[in-house]
């Protein structure tokens, strides 16, 4: 079966020369809800820029779907959905039109577009708000039409970059429950979060990267089997486990 | 290659829509700029100049002045789109979108041309106030508001793509567009400037953009028309070459 996400030996150096993404290589079966893990600074985010275009690869290959995402980039975009970490919009554009144009973009025609849009701005309870500002939501209102917009064109990989980072507890829930049910009906779901809970929760496969590298890869169960669970697995990985000691002596 | 039509017209509609939150800098500001230009040099001074040939002297000033506002109007355009895209991260939803990148600076000269062809037609209407307007070939005006404002568009482009602060937005429209559209023959024509000047005058790219419009405006021309025809749309495809190479290499665009 092709892959959903297939990384190999992906490096990414920026001009400053600080080398983000020394070697990442991974494969995303379709259908896996997939945990990527890490401290601040090694490599998930770029490698998701990466994947998405927002950054240009150094070296390696991606390919989503079989597709080569630098060499076929058209057909590459058309089958995933960013949701980054940080809110990439016009402020002064209202929920409803940051929704639309990114439907545009990926070539909905109109009627589909607006019952799309009117599905999700109802889905992520945002139809108060639908009109305002974007400037003028609240943070989790913000999330909330970032999420919206990475749906629009119902990707079949779908990426979340810290999606509940300062959402409240009543929207993680519900992010939770929808994920999941996407994820049942066949997307495949690639997410970076700092709450261990969130990963053990939804997440089928896990990768643990450090220093640009992936340290650890397997599926959930294996890290759940030793003692510890995640936690541990997670601290020892990213050579964290013996500051951790050291501060709870 | 198939064409994303519908993602090409958002940009345009996402743009439109922005510009409409501006009215005042993007349609007012200009129409009174060129007001301005023809009441105080057109009609104010130019009524007191009796001999300028076949014509009055605004209706020889009004093409310089519609060229300096197609000029002004279409690099703003472009570089406040780009630069602001790229300054509140935004010009990352068409990165991750799947347009080419001819789409992607298609859908942003559109935007350019559009506003520029508005702003002339504008100042064409107030040129009408005033008795001033002569249209000798409407398909002449408009191939040279389109491709001056393509040139210009892929220039504000390059500058918003290099541009690290809004300081350097202002670079080349204050050191070099502005001082070679003054000097370009918008008020004055070339034989009326002494003879060691008028090399400037002829190596001046705005030159053959006023000369070509006036030529469609009122028939006069100074220097060679097909050239300077020639020279533009040359001029356009160089740019536009240019243009897409920095999209293809993401410079400015992609970390």
């Amino acid at each position: 079966m092709t892959p959903a996400l297939e990384i190999s030996h992906l490096r990414k150096v920026y001009r400053s020369g600080t080398v983000a993404v020394e070697d990442v290589s991974l494969t995303i079966q379709p259908g896996d809800f997939f945990g990527f893990l890490g401290p601040n600074g090694a490599g998930k985010s770029t490698t998701i820029h990466c994947i998405t275009g927002i950054s240009n690869p150094t070296s390696g290959t991606i390919r989503i779907f079989g597709v080569d995402a630098v060499a076929d980039y058209r057909q590459a975009r058309k089958l995933v959905g960013l949701s980054p970490q940080e809110f990439n919009v016009d402020p002064f554009a209202n929920a409803r039109n940051i929704v639309d144009w990114m439907g545009g973009y990926f070539g909905m025609r109109s009627a589909e577009r607006k019952k799309r849009v009117d599905m999700l701005i109802e889905r992520f309870e945002l139809v108060p708000h639908a009109g305002k500002p974007f400037r003028e939501l609240s943070g989790g209102l913000k999330r909330r039409v970032i999420l919206a917009r990475a749906m629009v064109n119902d990707p079949k990989l779908l990426i979340l970059d810290e999606p509940t980072a300062g959402v409240d507890v009543e929207l993680r829930m519900d992010l939770w429950r929808y994920l999941q049910e996407l994820n049942r009906d066949g997307t495949t779901i690639l997410l970076t979060s700092h709450y261990l809970e969130e990963i053990e929760r939804l997440c089928k496969t896990i990768a643990i990267v450090a220093k640009g590298r992936i340290v650890r890869n397997g599926p959930k169960e294996e890290f759940f089997t030793e003692p510890g669970g995640l936690e541990k697995a997670y601290l020892a990985a990213t050579g964290k486990a013996a500051d951790h000691v050291a501060v709870g002596a | 290659m198939e064409i994303n039509w519908i993602g090409l017209w958002t940009m345009v509609r996402r743009e439109i829509q922005r510009l409409a939150r501006v009215p005042i800098q993007a349609v007012v500001a200009p129409l009174i700029s060129a007001l301005l230009f023809i009441f105080i040099f057109g009609f104010v001074v130019g009524g007191r100049i009796k001999n300028f040939g076949h014509f009055s002297y605004l209706e020889f000033v009004l093409p310089g002045v519609v060229m300096m506002n197609v000029v002004s109007a279409s690099f703003l355009q472009a570089t406040s789109q780009i630069y602001f895209q790229r300054f509140q991260k935004s010009i990352e939803e068409i990165l991750v979108s799947p347009l080419s990148y001819v789409e992607m600076i298609g859908g942003t000269v559109s935007i350019v041309i559009l506003r520029s062809v508005f702003t002339a037609l504008g100042i064409l209407v107030i040129g009408t106030i005033f008795g001033a307007v002569h249209l000798q070939s409407l398909p002449e005006f408009l191939f040279w508001v389109v491709f001056v404002s393509m040139i210009f568009g892929f220039l504000g482009i390059i500058v918003a793509l290099w541009a690290k602060t809004f300081e350097q937005l202002n670079v080349l429209m204050v050191f070099f567009i502005q001082p070679l559209s003054m000097v370009g023959g918008v008020f004055n024509t070339i034989g009326m400037l002494p003879p060691w000047l008028r090399w400037l005058a002829y190596g001046n790219p705005l030159f053959y953009f006023i000369n070509g419009l006036r030529h469609s405006m009122i028939g006069f021309t100074e220097g060679p028309a097909t050239f300077g025809a020639a020279f533009t749309v040359v001029l356009a495809a160089v740019l536009g070459a240019i243009v897409w190479r920095l999209y293809a290499i993401g410079w400015g665009l992609r970390e």
